[in-house]
This record gives structure tokens, sequence and C-alpha cells, in this order.
């Protein structure tokens, strides 16, 4: 994994008395600790990973717990396993990134949310959405509504989001509906401090487990005819018995204000947002105390009616603070005014934008059109000036600068194994014709991005060689699907390989073995390399990815015929494969593995073992790469090739030539990427490899300095 | 009442893995044991492997203790106009946080790194295609009410240490907290790493680097003269000076006489690079080309209002040509003994060190039949055309050995044999063809001389790099300076060949030159013919 949780580890232990001090995410997992979760699961992805990656690394203590923790082949997995909750009165939680997660994970979460659950379950949902976001732009609230599941969005403060945790569960179970709880990026990343409790040690759990089964009970079983019983069920008991607990217990926040004749309705998720721009127009304190009044959704599904209708009656316009479309929350909000006749002015995608994040300069402009509709007497001006000031200095800059700015999207690390196969990729299409390529979803997604710029479609996790299912018969060159190890498993296997195994289906599929889920923060999967094989290897600083085949044997097993497995920085071979797979006689499926571990995960391994070597005085060979400033042409054909970070440009030390010339930076470790691109691409003659030897023993010195006597004698100054 | 009160609040920009996470968790680790209300938020989902990404922090400028229980409610994200600091380790971050509004000038203090990691846009042009640096900086001074500037990540080499130490100093330097130095000292000292038998040495590092940025932020003398340093940088003669050749190597007093003072300096480098590319001859020749070049400008403008532009251009273009790359020069240059040091050099090899070189090469039959007799190369190049796909030779030459030194020296002694070689024949016809069309331009249009001479530029390289170049240059100037095009007005075709010329170095495949091309009325270049493997695949309803 690509970070040590040692000191959070120590912060879940943490009891009664102390205080937690923290990322949002960690706190969301102290807070299932505290509230006796039983299982945990999920697949990881930002910005939720680290609640799994910390109970993965923890595992001692949960064992101590009595905590199961799984770490799910991918979110259909994970929500299935949430099962448990609906015979056993087990808390049970699973956590993944949304909108994608979801999506994968519907199908279980319908058949979950149907028969309804007995012990409370809390699905704890990385809501990537607006700025950062590393997906579609799309609203969980949709699942809540359609499944009938509870959703919380609670405001970002470390201390109710943990108590809503330990509400998600009870509300969970007063309701017998699965809870979601959604969590922004800058939530979880949020910097914070909470009053901790005792961690709750589960009733049933590992350490003590159930004699028996439960007896067979149709009504739990999502199978008709009882489904239709549930649909019944979800409004006529479980929906007013979730209303009635989240009255009883002021779930959602009531904040005064002394403009009575207004208020606001947010999603909690939204509060801090709302608070700075009420500041901004005069309207709060630094302490959150507001003139307008608020109502403040910690629980953004299902709404209390009568909590709303009594907010909203006897105003004269009401906001509604919603992110994202549609407008559901304002929608409801509408339908029940109307039934209940309330008159009460209702404004919210009309004032604010339906799409995209509300950041405060967002929500200022939106207030601000709201005060001056319904506040006439309040002044705006500074709030105005403000973003007048901002408009004009946009402007001024752009003017300024006369040319955009280059982007600086995120790209393959120095000495990445995907980034040759990409380089391979460009030759080989030289060679054989542009190719349709079906991206995924990983780290080679950043292939499509400069300097590759490569890649048709992505349809999702895994789906690259499905995707191409409806094109390669319709194309004269064949097409290629690219795959990470974490996309085969996660579901490209089935979806992909499968089914184009089962329909004899001629396409192409590059898989990307580095050995882990590299994008989500490397975490281990079942074709990466064992910690012994790690412990054995006699040099620890080679890709070990090759020791591990349970990618290969899954093929074979499945009746792959056209297999090859070529190591990534060979690009001449690569290449060379490539063109074997787009034009041989074999019209089933082909399949390479451009074999290549992840290189974080190597300098993570190296990086110690090295430092070590050197302490003891041991021989150590450091390899680096370089480019003569004098030969290099300055036409940057390598940097086209590569891309890599260490490899780039400065001024042309020749007085006589005006372009800058290439050059490898510190940082470099060695990949050997440039070495096989001059020769594979027959780039010009400029790159060297260097090998520094370090601690060399006296023979080796005696050799080199005879050596090296000859050497100069031949060379001119 | 504090209920005025604002929180401080700090834009953070870095690069992924620039140690951003940890600079926000000292601080909010610094404002705790100050006894301050303090936030921290981060979307580093964008900042995923070397991609820009920001931190945002907020402090509550009261003591926690004077608020009575309440706490002060933050902000997530940061809010355009409305912050006190912009941090950042990268110069086009900052400028672009400012392109998004974030900094007031009469706010914001702009504490910004001078050092540039290029983006891959800047980096993979076939020309120049970074950004002003300069435009960068006159952008932050205008926007900002205080802005320092230094190069951090010098910094923060120098002190052994990562650039986060190093922006925790500036930080603590600018005041911008009300926390005293040894507080920000204290959390770096106490910093966990992954590594405790090293924490003493890493920390010491930390606050070598901190104590730079916090000296650095403290004297802006110092930073003004960086920042001019690197407009200076940024200036094309200034670094031109710097390593390289020397400036002005000694030029014959027959030559400097029969050419104005003006054109001695770059004059005098061609002259020199001619001469310790070939002979003596060939310097002459170099001499003799470029005095053509100087009567035709002369005789359309004797006083030499110009500078005499086109002359001096052709001496460094002209120069560049005649001294093409082959492998009798890659030998030579790489089997010099100043390349050996600065190899050394570059890989930070230690005194004890052992560095052994080895240096890629792929010579393919055009490389040998360059130094072959014309007749016995086109039958070479033939042979080559034949095959499926080009013969070539991938070869790691161990330049620190005996074998792989003897070798390059060997190849370099063939220096001889490149007079009598086809390429150099070849090469020179084509040289003439473009001076003979910087002349005649220049005799109708000093402008359309002076627009032909700057194309030497696209002249560059080896093997298929450098094919390619002298098919566009000579495509430019068939095509734009000779033929009749529908507006042959002189100042006209030199209008579109400036055009042509940015274009043709604007991408690889040359889609933006023949665009221009076909904009200017003249055809695109032929299209090259090029192997391409073909599949077998046939529609299915296709006899088989």
């Amino acid at each position: 994994m690509e970070v040590s949780f040692s000191k959070e580890i120590e912060a879940l232990r943490l009891g009664a008395g102390d205080t937690f001090h923290g990322e949002g995410i960690l706190a969301i997992t102290k807070g299932l600790l505290q509230s006796g979760v039983a299982y945990v699961g999920g697949y990881q992805g930002a910005p939720v990973s680290h609640l799994l990656d910390v109970m993965v690394q923890a595992k001692p203590y949960m064992d101590q717990l009595g905590v199961h923790v799984e770490a799910c082949s991918n979110e259909a997995s994970a929500a299935a396993m949430l099962g448990a909750s609906i015979h056993y009165p087990l808390r049970g939680a699973v956590t993944w990134k949304s909108i994608v997660g979801t999506n994968v994970a519907a199908d279980a979460l319908s058949n979950l949310s149907s028969p309804g659950v007995r012990g409370g379950v809390l699905i704890v949902v990385g809501e990537d959405y607006g700025e950062g976001a590393s997906v579609i732009q799309e609203r969980t609230h949709a699942y809540a509504l359609k499944s009938s599941m509870c959703l919380l969005d609670p405001r970002p403060d470390l201390g109710v989001m943990v108590d809503m945790v330990e509400h998600g569960f009870r509300l969970s179970e007063a309701s017998s509906m699965p809870c979601m709880m959604e969590l922004r990026i800058r939530t979880c990343h949020v910097r914070g401090s909470f009053e901790c409790k005792d961690n709750q040690p589960p009733a049933i759990s590992t350490r003590t487990l159930m004699a028996e089964p439960a007896g067979f009970d149709y009504m739990r079983l999502a199978h008709p005819p009882v489904t239709f019983r549930h649909e019944k069920l979800k409004g006529e008991e479980r929906l007013p018995a979730a209303r009635r607990y989240i009255a009883e217990h002021r779930l959602n926040e009531q904040i005064p204000g002394r403009h009575e004749s207004l208020g606001i309705v947010v999603q909690g998720g939204l509060y801090n947002a709302l608070i700075r721009s009420l500041q901004q127009l005069g309207l709060a304190d630094a302490f959150g105390a507001t003139d307008i009044p608020l109502l403040v959704l910690n629980v953004a599904y299902p709404l209390v009616p009568e909590e709303v209708a009594d907010f909203c009656a006897h105003k004269l316009a009401v906001l509604v603070v919603e992110e994202g479309q549609p407008e559901y929350i304002e929608q409801e909000i509408a339908t029940l005014l109307r039934r209940r006749d309330i008159r009460t002015a209702l404004h919210g995608c009309d004032l604010l934008p339906p799409a995209g994040e509300y950041g405060v300069e967002v929500l200022a402009t939106g207030l601000g059109l709201f005060v001056q509709r319904h506040l006439p007497g309040h002044a705006r001006d500074s709030a105005e000036a403000w973003l007048d000031g901002n408009r004009e200095r946009r402007a001024a800059v752009a003017a300024r600068l006369g040319a955009p700015l280059p982007n600086r999207p995120p790209s393959f690390c120095i000495g990445c194994p995907e980034r040759p196969v990409f380089a391979a990729l460009k030759l080989a299409q030289q060679d054989s014709g542009p190719v349709h390529i079906a991206a995924d979803i990983g780290c080679h997604a950043f292939g499509t991005f400069e300097p590759f710029s490569m890649g048709h479609s992505i349809l999702g996790y895994g789906m690259s060689l499905a995707s191409r299912a409806g094109v390669s018969p319709m194309m004269q060159r064949r097409a290629l699907s690219i795959m990470g190890d974490g996309g085969f498993w996660h579901n490209g296997l089935l979806t992909g390989v499968q089914s184009a195994l089962f329909n004899g289906d001629d396409a192409v599929l590059l898989i990307f073995k580095n050995g882990y889920t590299s994008a989500t923060g490397t975490q281990d999967i079942i074709s990466t390399p064992g910690d012994d094989v790690k412990e054995r290897a006699a040099d620890r600083q080679q890709s070990l990815v090759d020791k591990n085949q349970t990618i290969e044997a899954t093929l074979k097993g499945l009746g792959a015929q056209w297999l090859r497995t070529v190591h990534t920085y060979d690009v001449a071979k690569m290449r060379k494969t490539l063109n074997e797979a787009f034009t041989s006689d074999f019209d089933g499926l082909k399949v390479i593995i451009a074999e290549g571990e992840c290189q974080l995960e190597r300098q993570r391994r190296i990086k110690p073992w090295i430092a070590g070597l050197l302490r003891r005085g041991e021989r150590v060979v450091r390899v680096r790469y370089g480019v003569d400033e004098d030969v290099c042409n300055g036409d940057h054909a390598c940097i086209r090739l590569s891309g890599c970070p260490t490899l780039t440009v400065k001024d042309n030390p020749d007085p006589l030539k005006v372009d800058p010339v290439a050059v490898v930076i510190d940082g470099c470790v060695g990949c050997g990427l440039c070495g096989a691109n001059a020769h594979a691409a027959t780039l010009c003659p400029s790159f060297y490899r260097a090998e520094v030897v370090q601690n060399a023993k006296w023979h080796e010195r005696l050799l080199h300095a005879l050596r090296g006597a000859v050497v100069r004698a031949m060379q001119p100054a | 009442m504090a209920n005025g009160t604002r929180p401080i609040t700090l834009l953070v920009c870095a690069l992924g893995g620039e140690g951003g996470g940890v600079l926000s968790e000292w601080l909010v680790d610094i404002a705790r044991h100050a006894g301050y209300a303090a936030q921290s938020t981060s979307i580093p989902g964008v900042a995923q492997r070397t991609g820009a990404t920001t931190y945002y922090i907020e402090v509550f400028p009261l003591p926690l203790a004077g608020l009575a229980g309440r706490k002060p409610v933050f902000s997530l994200s940061p809010v355009p106009g409305a912050l006190d600091a912009i941090v950042s380790s990268e110069l086009l971050e900052t400028v672009r946080q400012i392109g998004n509004g974030m900094s007031a000038p009469q706010r914001t203090l702009v504490i910004s790194s001078t050092g540039r990691t290029l983006t891959t846009a800047e980096r993979m042009q076939p020309g120049d295609g970074r950004a002003d640096a300069a435009r960068f900086v006159e952008v932050v001074k205008a926007f900002s009410r205080e802005h320092h500037l230094f190069d951090m990540g010098a910094a923060a080499r120098e002190a052994g240490t990562v650039v986060s130490a190093v922006m925790l100093g500036a930080i603590a330097g600018s005041g911008l907290f009300p926390f005293p130095r040894a507080a920000f000292e204290a959390v770096v000292r106490g910093s966990d790493t992954q590594a405790p038998e090293k924490l003493g040495a890493m920390a010491a590092a930390s606050l070598r680097g901190f104590a730079s940025a916090f000296d650095a932020v403290q004297r802006p003398r110092e930073q003004a003269a960086m920042v001019a340093r690197l407009l200076a940088d940024d200036d094309e003669t200034a670094h031109r000076a710097e390593g390289g050749l020397p400036l002005n190597p000694a030029l014959p007093a027959e030559v400097a006489a029969r050419f104005p003072p003006a054109l001695h300096g770059l004059l005098s480098l061609g002259h020199a690079r001619v001469l310790d590319y070939q002979d003596p001859a060939y310097a002459a020749l170099y001499v003799e080309r470029l005095q053509q070049v100087l009567e035709a400008e002369r005789s359309i403008d004797p006083a030499g209002a110009r500078g005499f532009a086109v002359t001096h251009e052709m001496a460094r273009w002209l120069a560049l040509w005649m001294a093409f790359d082959d492998i009798v020069r890659v030998a030579e240059l790489k089997s010099r003994a100043s390349r050996t040091r600065r190899v050394h050099a570059e890989v930070k090899a230690g005194e004890t060190d052992i560095v052994k070189v080895w240096d890629h090469f792929k010579p393919g039959a055009p490389e040998f039949a360059a130094l072959l007799p014309p007749a016995l190369a086109r039958r070479l190049l033939a042979w080559d055309r034949r095959r499926a796909t080009p013969w070539a030779l991938p070869l790691k030459v161990g330049s620190h050995s005996v074998a792989g030194m003897a070798s390059l020296r060997l190849l370099a002694s063939l220096r001889w044999l490149r007079r009598r070689g086809q390429r150099f024949g070849e090469e020179q016809a084509l040289i003439a063809r473009w001076l003979d069309a910087v002349i005649a331009g220049c005799r109708s249009d000093w402008r359309l001389g002076h627009e032909i001479a700057l194309c030497g530029r696209l002249i560059k390289g080896y093997g298929s790099t450098n094919e390619r170049g002298k098919a566009n240059l000579l495509h430019v100037i068939d095509q734009l300076a000779i033929a009749p095009l529908p507006d042959g007005a002189p100042e006209a075709r030199a209008r579109a060949i400036a055009a042509a010329r940015e274009a043709a170095l604007a991408d690889e495949a040359g889609n933006a030159l023949d665009a221009e091309l076909v904009r200017h009325g003249a055809p695109p270049r032929p299209v090259k013919e090029q192997p391409i493997r073909w599949m077998k695949r046939r529609p299915e309803a296709a006899p088989r």
C-alpha cells in the first residue's frame, strides 16, 4: 500500500476522554468502531480509500475487537456482503467511491433494500462530485430515492460526522432501511478533531460466533411474491419509522436568525460554504450565528415533511441550497408545500446554477440575488464589489498573459512501467496503422493525456474489452482494449474476457500487470506478488510481478489461446508483439500481458534496502540516464515518446543554437525507457546510460583505474 | 467581540508528491499546540501522480481560550479574492491560481518559487514550447499585496530536504500566522517519518531548508536579485554565454575585416564551429557563402540600417547546417574528455565512485551510406529501401571501456572520408538552394530574405528529424518564395514564410504547416510513402 497508517491506527485505539485529531474519513472510521460495527468491507477509491486501507493495516486490532474486515473484489461484492444484516443483528459498514461504485453495487443494493435489514447498515460513499472529481458527475441521491435508503449528508464537522455514524446505524435499525452517508472530497480530507468514546466490541463477532443460522423466513428474501409486500412496507412502515427517528433525535439542525420571514434549507455537507457566503454578504458571523434562519439537512433523504413545512410556513421565501441535478430536495419541498397549500416563495435552481460544485463564490452570487429580491434593505455593496473584483481580476490576468496557461494533468510516475507501453503503441501504429483504442479506468488512463493522447472511449472500470465488442466487427483493422490488472479483477475478466471468448471475438486485449490497484493507492489484489517473495528476492530492485501467475493461469483456464507476456520496458519487443497482435492470422482473443511492477511500490521497497546496503558499506550500483547537450538535436522527439517528469528541457548551452535541449534531471530512477526508446524509435544518439558504483571492492577499483588511464590517453580535450 | 474577526486564510499550491499533505498537517498541528482553532482541506484526487493540486488552511487569529467555548466555522474551499496568502512551489501553478482570481492585490501575500516544473505540453514541442516565466513574474507582482519570489527547489536541494519544509519556512518567515519560529521548528523536529532510524538526519535537513526559506522571505533584497536573474535567464543572449563554447573564439583578422563589427560575435562562433567540424578549406567556404549574403543585403540596405540582420542570422544557421550531424561528429563529441567530466557531474558521482557510461547508438544504412562514394551509397540505400523494415544496428558502446573509446576515436578519425561521402555533396547542394533563395529574396525585399534565412531553424539533428526538416524547408522555399502565389508580392511571401516556419515547429506531423501552406494558396507537402502492414480482416459478406 502506498501510505503507511501507523499513526492513524494508534488514533483508532483512542477511548473516552481522548481527543482525536485527523482527517474526516479517519474520524468516520473511528466512528464505526465506536458504534460496535461487526463487519466492514468495500472497494478502494478516492476519497474514501483510507477508510478501508487503515482497517486492513489495523488487522491485529480489528481481530482483537472481533471486527471482520474484507477488501472486496468490487463494490458489488461489498454491497452483497451487507446481506449479513438482513437476518442477523450485525452492524455492517461498507465504503466505495460514488457515483461509479454505487452503480456497480446497484443490483445488490436493490435486493438488500427490498427485504430490509435487521442489523444496522451504513454505506459510506465518497461523493466524488465537483472540483477535483475523477468520475462522471452524477448524484448518489437518486439511489437513495429509488431503493428507499436513508441518505445522510452530515455537515463537515468531525463531531457531527461521528455522531451521524452512530445515528446512521440506529436509524437503519429503527427503519429497517440501509443508510448511505455521502461525504464530499474536501469533507473526507478535512483536518479537525472530536472527543472520542470507547470502541464497542460487537456482541456477535469473529470472537463470539453465532451457533445456529436464522430460521427460514421468506419475508427476508428479495423474491416474489414477498417483494410486492416489501414495496408496500417501504411507504407504510419504514419511511415513517425513519422520519420519526430523524425528528425525535433532531438529526437535522434548525438555526434561528433575526430575518424570520426568510429561510434557507441546506444540505449538511454544504453548511460551511453557506456560512462563509453569508459572512461575505454580512449576514453571519465567524461562529455561524446567522441573520437568516437555516434548516441544515444532515439527513438528505427522507425529509420530514412536518419539519420542512413548519420551517417554511409563515415565511416570505425559502432558498434551497442543493448541489447537483436534478434538484430532488427542492422538488420534494415544492410538492409538500403545494399539498399543504403553503404560499412561501421557493427558490433554488432558479438562483443557483443547476450543475457543478457549490463553492463560496457561486453560493454568494445566488444568495445575493435571493437577498436582493427578498431583503431589499440589506446593503450588498461590499459583496458586490468583491464579486465584481474577482471577475475583473480574472479578465485582467488573462489579458496580461495573452495565451492560456498550459494544463498540468496527472501523468505516469517517474519510471512508471506503463509509460513504455504507450511509447511502443505509438510506434506500432506507425507500422500497422492507427487502431481504435478502448481505454479503461486506472493509471493507464493517463495515456489519454499528452504526449500520447490515446484512447477513444472509457466505459467504466474493467469495461474496455466489452466496450469494443460493437466496434471491432465493423472495422478493417483490429481494435485494442487496454485494461489494468485492477480492472481485470474488478470485472474485466467476466464482462470482457469471458464474453469475448464465448463469442469468439477477434479482439486484442492488453493487460497492465503492475501488481496493484495503483491509481487508488497501490492496494494489494489477488495477483500481487506475495510478501514472502519480496523478502526472498535477492535483488530487491527488480520487478517481481512475474512471480505471481494468477492472471495467466486464469486466462489459460478460461481458454485463451493467444497469450504473450512482455516486459514493459522492452519497447522494441512490445512494439513487435503489438504489431503481431494487430496483424496475426489468429482471429480469436489475443491477450498481451504487459508485465512491470508499479514503480511506487518498487521504490518503497528499494529505498530502505539501498540505504541499508550503503550503511553497511556494501557495493551499490545506481543507474541513471542522461542526454549529451551538444549531441541533442533539440527536436524533443524523445519527450513525445515518454513524458517522464525527469526528462525535460533546458536552455541550449550552445550559443549558436536557439531551441532548448533535452535534459534528465534528478529523480531519474534509471528505468531504462530513454535507452529503449532511443533504440526502438531510432532517436538521436544523445542518450547515455550511466552506472554509478558505490563501495566498489579493491579489484574493481584497480581494473577501473587501469582502464581509465588508457581511455584518458585516447581522449582529446 | 471576536464576531467580526475573520480567519487567516492560506492557499498552498503544489504538485502531487511534493508533501503538501504533510505541510498542511504540520500547520494544523502548530496551531493546535499554540491553542488556536485551525482547519485544513485538500483535493488529493487531482494531485494523483505529478498533477497540480492545492491545499487550503484556515486559522482563527484569536486563541481558543478567548472564544468562550464557541467554535469558528471554517470554509472547506479557498474563496477567490478572500485569501491572506498563497504559497506555491511552482511558478506556473502560482499564476494559475492568480488567474482563477484567488489573489487580491489589496489583501493577498504571494510567496512563490521561481522554479518551473515544465508541463508535458511545454516540453514536447519540436521548437521551444516553454511559457514565458518573465511574464509570470509580472503577473505575480501585479496581483499581490506583497510578494516573495525565490527558487524553493534549489533551497530544498541545497538543504537536502523536500520542498514542503522550505514552504513551511517561507510561511513562518512571512509572519502570516501568530506563531513564533520555535513553534514551526518544533513540529518539523517532531514530525513522524516512516524511517525512525533516519529521523535525526531528515529532521536536520528539513530544518536547514526551513531556515533558508525563512531567511529568504525575510531578506527581500536577495529575492529582487533572484528575480532579476530569472528575468535575465529568459533573455536570449544572457544564457548563451554560460557553458558550451566560449563566446568569442579567435576570428582570423582577414575574415573579420570583411564583415561589419556587429556580426563578429556570431561570425567567430560559426567560423570556429565549421573549422572544428571539418577543415580550414570548409571554414573558408563558410566565409565565402556568408559574404555572398552580406553583398546581397548591402545591395538593398547599404547603410546596414537593419543591423545586417539577414547576414547575422545566416552566420548562425549556415554554420549549423554546414556542421551537419553525422556519426563522425557524434563520435568526436562523445569521446572528448570534457564530456566525461560533464557526465560525472550530471550523475552526481562521488570522488570514490566508479562511473560506467554506455552510449545508445542505432546507425542505419543512411548513416553508413553518408560516408560512401555516391554510387556505392545509392546501391546500399536501394537495398535498404527494398527491406520490409529499414536496417539499423542497435549499439550500446561503453565509452568508459578501452574497446568502446577506441571505436569512438576510430569513427571520429574518419573526418577525411566525410568530404568524399555521398551525404556531404548532397548537403552542399541543398545548402546552395537555400542560400540562393535567401540571396534572391534579399535582393527583391529585405524582409523576404530575412524570413528565408530564419528558416534555417527548421534544419536539425539526425535521421528522420533531419530529413523532415530539410523537406519542410525546401518545400517552403519552392512554394512560398519562388512558385507563383495568389498574392505574389514579396512582403506577402515574407509573411507567408514566417507563418509557415512557426507552423512547421508546432507539430511533428506537419499538419499545421500544411494548413498554413494551403491558406496561402500553396500545395501541401507531398505525402511520403511509408510501409504499412495490412491485416487480413475482410467484411463478413465478402467471398473468401
